[in-house]
């Protein structure tokens, strides 16, 4: 499947499946199933340079999590990749989960990642791209002006 | 009124993608919002082409599926679910919008 | 024009809804186009509120906590108007439906609803919907605080959420702030109900896994006390382990409410405590500058003194039997003295329940203008609510909504029917819901008799998804199709009433539709002859028991 990422070239690694991984935990890149515990993953964050989580259907969301916990919780900073069904529609989800390369098959997926960040310009929710929320915005405008 | 009801009469129908209004599929192969004008197959071989067909013509449809129906003396056919003769003739009851008119 | 006492969008929310909607007119464009295929565009649709229907799509509009101003709803007839066939449909969840909206039309109806700081976002797809709440709110005299703040936190939250918006299943949240719980809280995925302790703090109870559909089932209290500044860490960490841990391989077993029947209340609380645990100090604490900002928003209109008790409105009583009725049915008490909440029923004798038309919108809109300082509350029983109207103006009310046919004096009574659209509209029902609706209404027709029988709720859902919430009703009514033919299945005892949540029981084999009439017929004369001073349908059937309503149902039918 066509890798697109928003960055540099994304990591040529092979990942190893979670269970294979588990004997050779020193190879930097592993491929989880989305019912696999991503704890189990942080005492080796440090060294992993590619995550690769997985979307067996574009409806089953749980890898959103497994994402988050990755880079809020275990504060992963290398590749987080999403795999299966990746469509364009979830980039402005995913990319806020921290994922940030991705598979995909789906045509002009390439045009929906460059501009996947700007369809939005506001958000309400904490989450793993750092973006302040509305909320914190609106109460620095009025720490700002006091009287608005 | 004897009714053809050995339930291999059927029709093809789909919701039209543009604005969800059920159609059928005619012996032209073109899809009508009347359903009297809906090619009838006759049994089940004949649903299967007529499905196939519907399928090839499904670019500004959703999801064509075959309709069991009903035929009586005169060659009305008729749906023979509730469902479906309510897609094909719509609501049960007179909607409010008529009634509260009343009250403008 | 009054203005507003509840939430008002400022830029940052509209940035948000505007950019949302070219997003779905891109979308749509894209389908139109052929680039998406219905599998992959229908969850898009779905999150935008667009269903298919047997007929048309359909178009589901989130009412926030049940509020309206009059200028929204003005809005939402004017769309109903232009896009559908004029009217449209209040739902069980404060929504409203509009049956007949095209797709190619849709991106400019929402467009629309924009203008007026409205959206259809997640009110369908199996994500965080509208946030529910009492319809009293603000205005109910038994209320501790206005639950609508926090409404409004948690659908700030809740919009667009990148981690929670491809859940197992749908996820449905309700916060009342009245220990008369008015938002039915047991039975949501999470109920929220505020209360105050021994100390006065004022915090949550936090019910998580009720809910209605094909396995009924009463929430389990997790925590009893939430302070409020933790509620969105609490809520992010439930739906985190629901989003992990919820199953995913059975459609009918995905709620949250299977996953907690199936862990276990005690093992659910652990794994969420601990994932709270874990975030509870971070970004989602809520800085009390949030709260208060929001909280001043809903500050209570300044209304001016009014007289208590006033002459014309006791004199009209004496005279006119009908204005006296719906003064007992459908006036409620309001925090300040002279002040009344008037339900405007949408049930008048025979029609669609919870059905107006775009001009009947619009005459509500003129009287909430008139007389209820600009705004308007949808209720859960699909009936219209006026929060704050004077007593001197109740008669000239009445006749307004009597002008309109929603002074029908039967709210909490018989014909006051609570039902889904059913098989008429709906792609999921197996029966009809509104023509059983419109016979047990003109049946039940009057007044006297109506008030006579008292507070007895109908509940009608034409399929087990039970929209119309057939499991609480005193009598629910569930359509089935056996071979092609409509059945009603009938049951007796639920209720929503806080404390007193029950769902209830079958009452034995299902019934034709042509019987349903005499089936609730014969219960109600059931009730009649067994009744003891001051009970009501429910309180008697939980003393005697099904068996005498059972014998004299059958005997009937």
């Amino acid at each position: 499947m066509p890798l697109f990422s928003e960055t540099v070239s994304a990591t040529i690694l092979e990942p190893l499946p979670f269970v294979e991984w588990q004997q050779r935990p020193a190879w930097p890149a592993v491929s989880l199933a989305n019912t696999d515990p991503v704890e189990d993953l942080a005492p080796h964050v440090g060294r992993l340079r590619l995550i690769v989580l997985n979307f067996p259907k574009f409806s089953d969301g749980r890898a959103y999590s497994q994402a988050r916990l990755l880079r809020g919780r275990l504060g992963y900073t290398g590749e987080l990749r999403a795999t299966g069904g990746v469509l364009q529609d979830q980039l402005p989800f995913m990319l806020r989960c921290g994922f940030d390369s991705f598979e995909s098959d789906q045509k002009g997926f390439e045009e929906a990642l460059a501009k996947a960040r700007t369809l939005f310009s506001v958000v309400y929710q904490p989450a793993e791209d750092d973006r302040a929320t509305a909320s914190l915005l609106r109460l620095s405008r009025r720490n700002v002006h006091p009287a608005v | 009124m004897a009714k053809n009801l050995s339930g291999d009469l059927s029709v093809a129908s789909a919701n039209r993608l543009v604005d969800g209004v059920v159609v059928f599929l005619d012996d032209a192969g073109q899809w009508t919002t009347r359903f009297e004008r809906a090619a009838v197959a006759r049994d089940k071989r004949g649903g299967e082409i007529l499905l196939e067909r519907a399928r090839a013509e499904a670019f500004g449809v959703i999801d064509p599926f075959l309709v069991a129906v009903s035929e009586d003396d005169d060659g009305r056919i008729e749906p023979i679910s509730l469902r479906e003769k309510i897609r094909a003739s719509g609501l049960t009851f007179d909607a409010i919008a008529a009634e509260a008119v009343r009250y403008a | 024009m009054p203005d507003t006492h509840f939430y008002r969008y400022d830029d940052y929310d509209r940035t948000l809804v505007g950019e949302r909607v070219e997003q779905f007119r891109d979308q749509v464009r894209r389908r139109i186009a052929g680039e998406l295929t219905e599998e992959q565009f229908k969850p898009l649709r779905l999150t935008n509120g667009l269903y298919l229907q047997l007929h048309a799509y359909m178009l589901r509009i989130a009412i926030p906590y049940g509020t309206l101003s009059s200028r929204q709803l003005r809005k939402l007839a004017d769309i109903a108007r232009k896009y559908d066939r004029g009217y449209g449909h209040f739902t069980t969840r404060q929504n409203l439906q509009l049956n007949w909206i095209k797709l190619e039309d849709a991106p400019d109806a929402l467009a629309a609803l924009a203008e007026v700081d409205m959206h259809a976002m997640q009110t369908s797809g199996n994500c965080i919907r509208n946030v529910t709440a009492d319809h009293y709110a603000g205005a109910a005299i038994d209320e501790i605080e206005d639950p609508r703040i926090w409404c409004e936190i948690v659908r700030q939250w809740s919009t667009l959420h990148p981690e929670f918006s491809f859940l197992p299943r749908k996820f449905k949240i309700a916060i009342t702030g009245s220990p008369n719980d008015r938002a039915a809280v047991r039975v949501h995925d999470i109920g929220l109900r505020l209360w105050a302790n021994e100390a006065g703090d004022v915090g949550f109870e936090v019910i998580v896994g009720g809910g209605l559909g094909r396995t009924p089932m009463i929430g389990k209290t997790l925590r009893e006390f939430l302070p409020r500044d933790e509620l969105l860490a609490y809520l992010e960490a439930t739906l985190r382990v629901y989003n992990r841990y919820g199953r995913r391989d059975n459609l009918y077993k995905a709620r949250i409410k299977i996953l907690v029947h199936e862990i276990g209340a005690e093992k659910m609380r652990e794994e969420v405590e601990a994932e709270y645990a874990a975030i509870k100090d971070g970004a989602l604490k809520l800085p009390v500058e949030t709260i208060e900002a929001i909280a001043r928003q809903f500050a209570p209109p300044a209304l001016p003194h009014r007289a208590a008790v006033v002459a014309e409105v006791e004199g009209l009583k004496l005279e006119d039997r009908d204005f006296a009725l719906w003064l007992k049915s459908n006036v409620a008490p309001h925090r300040m003295a002279g002040y009344r909440i008037v339900t405007a029923s949408l049930k008048p004798a025979g029609a669609p329940p919870g059905d107006a038309s775009a001009v009947q919108m619009e005459g509500v809109a003129d009287i909430a203008d008139a007389y209820s300082q600009g705004e308007i509350r949808v209720s859960h029983e699909q009936n219209l609510v006026l929060p704050h109207v004077a007593v001197e103006d109740l008669p000239a009310v009445w006749r307004a909504l009597g002008r309109l046919g929603f002074a029908e004096a039967n709210v909490g009574k018989i014909t006051d029917i609570i039902a889904c659209p059913g098989l008429d509209y709906c792609a999921l029902a197996n029966a009809r819901s509104i023509p059983v609706a419109q016979r047990i209404s003109n049946h039940f027709a009057g007044l006297a008799r109506q008030h006579d029988i008292g507070d007895l709720k109908i509940k009608i859902s034409g399929c087990i998804n039970a929209c119309g919430h057939h499991h609480v009703g005193h009598i629910g009514i569930l359509g089935v199709d056996k071979n092609g033919v409509e059945l009603y299945q009938l049951s007796l005892g639920g209720d929503v009433d806080f404390g007193k949540t029950a769902i209830g029981a079958i009452l034995g084999p299902a019934v034709t539709a042509d019987k349903v009439v005499e089936a609730v017929d014969a219960m109600v004369h059931t009730y009649l002859d067994n009744r003891g001073d001051g009970e009501r349908f429910v309180d008697t059937y939980r003393r005697i028991g099904a068996q005498p309503f059972k014998e004299r149902v059958y005997a009937a039918v």
